[in-house]
């Protein structure tokens, strides 16, 4: 049995199923771009975000 | 590869042909015979079109008009693509219609099942992941804006409350009461058979810390702003009507059918301040 | 007869693109007319398209705009105007700057930014106001919440009403608005010899050039060429149209001194609080950006998988054949 057969079987063969790991995969999915495109965006602006110059105005760990 | 049928040419037998003057002759067909004449025709006086002995109009030849005798000759314009035989009731004869080839338009079934499933399946995906995106920042339209959220929480410094005061500040447009009570109104108020009142509740309740009270300063009967430190039970009193709370804000007399609203606040730690909202 | 000249040109014409056998038909208008019409319909479009008065109708439509257009707008369209002025009357077009937030994936630089609050407090807040901002708005964008309520507090806010109906003045708190200098537009204007230091809150956005154009001018200040006089107080620069500007040059070497140790040179100074203008302009650019990158993915990729999806669907409708099988009638 090949993958895509395997995958066929266990996802796509009962339509329940198939609606049901749509919306699955676009919670996971939501979640996982979020963090992607934020990971990218905070390394392709690395130094110039406040996260990043916050450490030294911060002077006790009220804030 | 599916074969599909090019066009095959024909060969047809000739119905009518056409003289060089332009009209048409039939070698089985006798154009000269006269139609049927009918009473109709004769009234509407367009029998001519049916009638032999009349040359057509469009053979040509000497009309009578009002400017005189008109005399129209029409000439066939030679084109190289002249073709005798072309008036003709039969189409063409093929063998299938034309249709483009769509092949490669299919899907094998069998092995790209799983990828097309795939492929839609993305295509639901990454549509309800933007819908969900949609329609929660639309929503978040419909919260309150930065501004309000800002003016919406109030900061006191209890330090300058000194005991047994009241203090009145005003917090999203309402008046809010803040008493220091001091230790013998607080069992005062913990004295009192909570149980039997009209809007039972119990002090400890009301009061996150026992010295601090914080409330609205509206009066549950009409909303009026009650008066400190009097009435019967020590506490408030509403002019507009009469209502009477004790020492903890719950109604003891008059009109009033609820205590007075506590709103939610918290302490912070350390620097004695209080933020309402 | 020219209008049916041309139909029977205009039918040649768009039958011989449509395939060969209309041709053989249709070889010359007075070949066809003999023979039985098969393009009564079209025939009945082209004459209309074709006729004098389809013709008239459009010339008189055409000149009607036209003679309308400049009715309404004082020129005819698609002319020119000419000018009597000079090119310094638009003021010098400013160079295009690199810009540490120009790209599309760019966020501000919020070490810039804050090193700009720095500086328009320190020299533009004497004369401009920034009614658009909030000391909320600084916190986390340039300042923490303890600096932005410790700077709030500096600055005394009428309130009010109390309880006894007295308006009174408090210390600033994070939801209050950036002091204004002047108290109302009369005041400002007869502070500065009648001209209007106008509103900086959205200043990069109201300006041609943008950014760029507010550092040209911060930098811009010269001495005017000969043969240009300004009066007196105003001042020369050459990127403000008209040339004669209210505003003195403010930026100096060395004018403010900076917390992290960037030497402040002019140019250092203006890029700083052009960088805090613009993100008072624009504070949601970071998170717009942010949105922009995920839309552009989100969307070309459905675009492409839509198309795949398409094909698909309409594989197994353009592939399909309808066939007529005869009953069989031997029995």
């Amino acid at each position: 049995m090949s993958l895509s057969t395997g995958i066929y079987n266990t996802l796509f063969k009962r339509n329940s199923v198939f609606v049901g790991t749509i919306f699955a995969g676009a919670f996971l999915f939501g979640v996982g771009f979020d963090t992607a495109t934020t990971t990218f965006w905070e390394r392709w602006n690395k130094g110039k975000l406040w996260k990043d110059i916050r450490h030294k105005y911060v002077t006790d760990a009220e804030e | 590869m599916a074969t599909f049928a090019t066009k095959r040419a024909t060969t047809l037998a000739p119905t009518v042909r056409t003289l060089a003057s332009g009209a048409p002759i039939a070698p089985r067909l006798n154009l000269a015979a006269r139609g049927q004449a009918s009473e109709h025709d004769h009234d509407h006086g367009h029998s001519e079109s049916s009638r032999s002995d009349i040359r057509p109009r469009w053979a040509g030849g000497v009309t009578f008009s009002a400017a005189g005798l008109v005399s129209k000759t029409v000439t066939t314009v030679h084109s190289p693509a002249f073709q005798p035989r072309l008036i003709h009731t039969s189409v063409a004869n093929k063998d299938a219609p034309q249709v483009p080839d769509y092949s490669k338009y299919r899907t094998d079934p069998g092995s790209n099942r799983a990828l097309s499933y795939f492929m839609v399946g993305s295509l639901g995906v990454l549509s309800a992941s933007a819908a969900k995106s949609s329609i929660s920042e639309f929503l978040q339209t419909m919260a309150a804006s930065a501004d309000v959220l800002a003016l919406a929480k109030v900061e006191v410094d209890l330090s300058t409350i000194p005991e047994g005061k009241n203090v009145i500040i005003k917090w999203r447009g309402k008046p809010v009461f803040i008493r220091h009570r001091t230790q013998s109104e607080v069992d005062e108020a913990r004295a009192v058979d909570w149980k039997s009142l009209r809007d039972p509740q119990s002090d400890e309740d009301r009061v996150q810390k026992p010295e601090w009270l914080v409330m609205l300063g509206v009066c549950t009967h009409l909303g009026c702003v009650p008066i400190g430190e009097a009435g019967d039970f020590g506490g408030w009193f509403c002019p507009c009507h009469g209502s009477h709370y004790d020492i903890s804000g719950r109604a003891r007399k008059g009109p009033a059918p609820l205590n007075l609203e506590v709103p939610a606040y918290e302490f912070t730690d350390g620097d004695g301040k209080v933020i309402i909202g | 007869m020219l209008s049916r000249l041309t139909a029977g040109a205009f039918k040649k014409v768009a039958s011989f693109g449509a395939s060969r056998s209309s041709t053989l038909f249709s070889g010359s208008r007075a070949a066809s007319a003999r023979f039985a019409s098969t393009k009564a319909s079209s025939s009945a479009f082209e004459s209309l398209a074709n006729s004098r008065a389809a013709f008239a109708s459009a010339s008189l439509f055409t000149v009607g705009s036209i003679a309308w257009y400049t009715h309404l707008y004082g020129t005819l369209p698609f002319v020119g105007k000419v000018h009597a002025s000079h090119l310094s009357d638009e003021g010098l077009h400013p160079s295009a700057y690199p810009w540490s937030h120009k790209g599309p994936l760019d966020s501000f630089d919020h070490a810039s930014i804050r090193r700009g609050y720095q500086v328009y407090r320190e020299v533009c807040a004497a004369c401009h106001s920034l009614d658009r901002i909030a000391w909320r708005n600084l916190v986390g964008v340039s300042h923490t919440a303890d600096e932005a309520r410790a700077m709030a507090e500096e600055v005394e806010y009428m309130d009010g009403p109390d309880a006894q109906g007295e308006m009174f003045q408090r210390p600033g708190k994070l939801a209050d608005y950036m002091p204004a200098p002047y108290p109302n537009e009369e005041a400002a204007r007869s502070g500065n010899a009648g001209a209007l230091p106008p509103d900086l809150s959205l200043i990069v956005k109201a300006r041609h050039g943008g950014a760029d154009y507010i550092f040209s001018l911060l930098t811009g200040y010269i001495d005017p060429p000969a043969g240009v006089e300004i009066r007196d107080g105003m001042n020369y620069n050459p990127y403000f149209p008209g040339g004669a500007i209210s505003m003195a040059r403010v930026l100096f070497d060395g004018l403010v001194e900076y917390e992290d140790g960037t030497p402040a040179t002019t140019s250092q100074m203006a890029k700083d609080v052009v960088t805090f203008l613009n993100w008072a302009a624009e504070p949601e650019h970071d998170e717009r950006k942010q949105y922009g990158i995920k839309a552009v993915i989100i969307f070309s990729t459905l675009f492409w998988i839509s198309l795949y999806v398409k094909r698909f669907k309409w594989g197994p409708i353009k592939n399909r054949k309808i066939f007529y099988n005869p009953p069989n009638n031997t029995h």
